[in-house]
């Protein structure tokens, strides 16, 4: 809104606008701010009936024994580490680029096939992967991906979510613009690098924080054996398993695992928000 | 051409005197081989088509090993008695026909009353998500101080929701002891008002009043956890509108309301059959739905032909639901040109 329009509001409405935010903000920042309490919290406080949400004394000592669980484990944790970043980085590019190229054509080249394919796709998005799991597992023993990132990559390319998604924001990109291009001569590739993707920056940044946030969560345990291959999430959820006694590392675990998604969000959310002011098209 | 950094700038800019005189498009008869000679004479038609099948290949290659080849194994499973051979990491079928549909819907004594449960849930819980997500977009959509802030709070159950909690490892019994212990003192599963009854009670705070108060916060609670996605992309949708449109409409005079129902809603109205599709979707698949918790224990029992039909029986009946929806969604849907 950088044209100078002012949204003009009374006080009052401001006021009840703030107030609507603070009352569902609060429902929805409920979860963190207990995760975020619980892990700071000594485990006394933990185990108190009836809970409270606030901690009373705030200690480190959950996180230093995490620390000191992570440092004696047989793989080092950077490992862990590595792999879950890997495998989300390569995950989220590639399926940004694939399914981007794919939704483009869906939604602005009408060619024979294209109309039944996205049907087929949007069916897809019914199926939980409960039910094909055991013939992806057949699929990766045929292709020998068994027990390496492949695994677990390359499915993600495909998910069907973010193409579903991308081809929704596709079709509200005005088919003048790329006409045009096509016009001063743009090649097929540097119309959707140059144009299309960056017109449609907060459909992808979107897309973009869905995947993050699903290959983080990936514990990939049943196409994964190797332990130095294993995922942080799957890691951290070994540590749990300790027990009751391990309630406050769970806790401290618990908040480690959201922060990654929430700050991946956090700076794309800038980028969603001011880009796509105007296509450059004036009728 | 290439003096233009930005195609953008070259769809706008006139070509300056000093371009260079256009050369290169005087007929040169140019060598191709056979292929490209055959490109360069095929009709606007084909060669988009050409490009169009370029682009897709990957996702439609990654999507049919992926998605398509393991959904069609499962169908065959429907019909199938599955018996697997965990030596060779393989399965024997035998082809039983309709047996595995019969016992879903006949023998089996939950599947149809869970199924029709969860249907009449989602003709509330879908609407009131929509109207929520919208709404929230529509807020959060305006300028504000701290806006960045604000629309990062409420994309937290988007983060939360997909289970870091629910979503750790089932195998301990110890961990699920510790489960049981954060649902008890948690809200992630059991709704926030638990906690807070908890303590009012306690107090000897709690009335009849109060009580009712409770179940409808409770019942917002939990269409805000599952909206985080459609809100998100209200947001992004809202983001499209060009502001000029809202500049001109004002310049002609049209109130804030109006312009809400003449241009917001009207700009927005596709992605409104996204959230419907999504959100129905996803409240079918979520892995608190009745009947998807129903056909994972089946799945966990080994019985992959009695629960692949179960799944597929869930599933076309979700299609239908879904197909109803878009159908008529997608007749009042604008979309601009």
């Amino acid at each position: 809104m950088k044209t100078g329009l002012r949204q003009t509001r009374s006080l009052g409405g401001n006021i009840a606008v703030y107030l609507v935010l603070i009352l569902f903000g609060a429902f929805f920042a409920f979860p963190l701010i207990f995760a975020i309490n619980h892990a700071f919290k000594p485990l006394n406080e933990i185990f108190l009936f009836p809970p409270r949400l606030f901690v009373q004394q705030p200690t480190m000592d959950n996180f230093y024994d995490l620390f000191t669980i992570m440092s004696r484990s047989r793989i080092t944790f950077s490992r862990y580490i590595f792999n879950t970043v890997f495998i989300t980085a390569a995950g989220t590019f590639a399926h940004i680029i694939i399914a981007s190229m794919g939704a483009y054509v869906v939604s602005k080249y009408n060619f024979p096939g294209s109309k039944l394919f996205f049907k087929i796709v949007i069916i897809t998005l019914l199926f939980s992967p409960h039910v094909t799991a055991i013939p992806n597992f057949l699929i990766m023993t045929e292709l020998r991906w068994v027990d390496t990132y492949l695994a677990v990559i390359v499915p993600a390319f495909a998910m069907p979510i973010g193409f579903f998604l991308l081809k929704q924001f596709m079709d509200t990109v005005p088919m003048t613009l790329i006409e045009a291009a096509k016009i001063d001569g743009a090649k097929e590739l540097s119309i959707f690098w140059r144009i299309v993707m960056p017109t449609i920056k907060p459909a992808w940044l979107t897309v973009m924080v869905f995947s993050v946030q699903n290959l983080w969560n990936a514990r990939a345990t049943n196409f994964i054996f190797s332990e130095e291959l294993k995922t942080l999430p799957y890691a951290l959820g070994q540590i749990i398993g300790g027990g009751v006694q391990r309630a406050g590392v769970g806790a401290a675990v618990t908040m480690f695992i959201m922060i990654v998604p929430l700050v991946v969000f956090i700076s794309a959310q800038s980028n969603i928000i001011e880009t796509m002011a105007n296509s450059g098209i004036k009728e | 051409m290439s003096e233009n950094k930005n195609v953008g700038d070259a769809v706008l800019s006139v070509p300056s005197a000093e371009s260079p005189p256009p050369q290169k498009n005087q007929k040169q008869p140019k060598k191709r081989g056979f292929l490209a000679q055959k490109y360069h004479n095929a009709t606007f038609a084909t060669k988009n088509a050409i490009a169009g099948y370029l682009f897709i290949s990957p996702f439609i290659l990654g999507f049919l090993v992926f998605m398509f080849l393991p959904i069609l194994e499962s169908l065959r499973m429907v019909f199938s008695d599955v018996v697997p051979d965990m030596e060779n990491s393989k399965y024997a079928m035998d082809f039983v026909g309709l047996e595995n549909l019969r016992r879903v819907f006949f023998t089996d004594p939950e599947f149809n009353r869970l199924l029709t449960e969860e249907l009449l849930k989602m003709v509330f819980t879908v609407p009131a998500i929509i109207v929520f997500s919208f709404f929230v977009a529509l807020i959060i959509n305006q300028k504000f101080k701290g806006r960045g802030f604000v629309r990062s709070v409420f994309f937290l159950p988007v983060i939360l929701s997909a289970g870091v909690m629910l979503g750790l490892e089932t195998s301990s019994a110890l961990l699920n002891e510790y489960r049981d212990l954060i649902q008890e003192s948690n809200a992630l599963t059991s709704g926030i008002t638990d906690v807070l009854e908890e303590l009012l009670l306690s107090g000897g705070m709690m009335d009849d009043f109060l009580y009712y108060i409770l179940q409808i916060v409770n019942q917002i609670y939990n269409i805000a956890l599952t909206s985080g996605m459609q809100i998100i992309i209200f947001l992004s949708g809202l983001q499209t509108i060009s502001p000029s449109m809202y500049e001109a409409s004002k310049i002609e005079g049209a109130t804030a309301w109006e312009s809400f129902w003449k241009i917001t809603f009207p700009m927005i109205s596709s992605l409104i059959l996204v959230n419907v599709v999504y959100s129905v979707i996803d409240y079918f698949v979520r892995s608190d739905n009745t009947v998807m918790t129903k056909v994972t224990n089946e799945i966990s029992k080994m019985d992959y032909g009695f629960s692949s039909a179960m799944a597929w029986a869930y599933f076309l009946i979700v299609i239908v639901v879904v197909g109803i929806l878009a159908g008529i969604i997608s007749r009042r849907v604008y979309y601009y040109e």
